[in-house]
């Protein structure tokens, strides 16, 4: 049986979760540059899917090294991806 | 000094131990000859400050990270621009990779090329309000 407070606290981050991916996913069609997708998507992607993941750890924490493991790989390659994509959208600007 | 190593062999080994969650000394062992057996890293020696540095810079990115999350919910930030970073002289590969890790993870600003001596950011930034542009005005 979760403490109530656990469980209310673990619906919170899953809730906090699931708004970041809607809120940061949703300028995805509009026409704003790429850079400020990727902003939006470092939002959505890694701190949305973060949070989901912190909310499954209070709701299940004898599963903690497999969740833990998702949350730092989620944090590094979200986070290293989103810098190549950066990197590959601009071009090379001169400042001579 | 740490060794660059040293590092890479903790992170290794982490991993390991979080994906078979068998903390055995046969599995611990296996997972030391794995971190081992992988390709090494080169470059400079760090020096304990500088890793104990950042790795409290990485822990103070992440309730950041929210924080300016919820920044942007609150206060749409519709402003883009770029700005230069100077990159600390000496500064060793892992730092900077470290550094690029940071800048990036953080929401409104994400790095988009490091030269030789600075880093290229992208920052999001709130459309000034009129009292602002007004104040600013003045200033100039």
């Amino acid at each position: 049986m979760i403490n109530p407070l656990v469980n209310l606290f673990s619906y919170g981050c899953i809730g906090i979760g699931l708004l970041f991916w809607f809120w940061g996913t949703a300028f995805l069609p509009s026409r704003r540059s790429v850079l400020f997708k990727l902003h939006m998507l470092s939002i959505a992607d890694t701190l949305g899917s973060m949070a989901i993941l912190l909310g499954l750890l209070l709701k299940r924490p004898q599963e903690w090294p497999l969740l833990v493991l998702a949350i730092i790989s989620l944090a590094i390659w979200n986070t290293v991806l989103g810098y190549v994509l950066a990197y590959c959208s601009t071009t090379e600007a001169t400042h001579d | 000094m740490i060794k660059p190593i040293v590092g890479h062999l903790i992170l290794r080994l982490t991993i390991w131990l979080l994906l078979t969650s068998d903390l055995s000394g046969i599995n611990l062992a296996m997972g030391l000859a794995i971190a081992l057996l992988l390709p090494r890293p080169d470059g400079r020696s760090i020096a304990v400050g500088d890793w104990l540095r950042m790795l409290s810079k990485i822990l103070w990115a992440i309730p950041l990270a929210y924080l300016e999350a919820f920044e942007m919910l609150l206060r749409p930030h519709t402003q883009e621009d770029i700005v230069l970073e100077r990159v600390p002289p000496q500064r060793s590969s892992q730092l900077i990779f470290l550094d690029v890790f940071v800048i990036t993870f953080t929401p409104k600003t994400i790095v988009l090329r490091y030269r030789q001596d600075y880093y290229e950011i992208h920052r999001l930034r709130p459309r000034r309000t009129g009292r602002e542009l007004e104040g600013h005005e003045s200033e100039e």
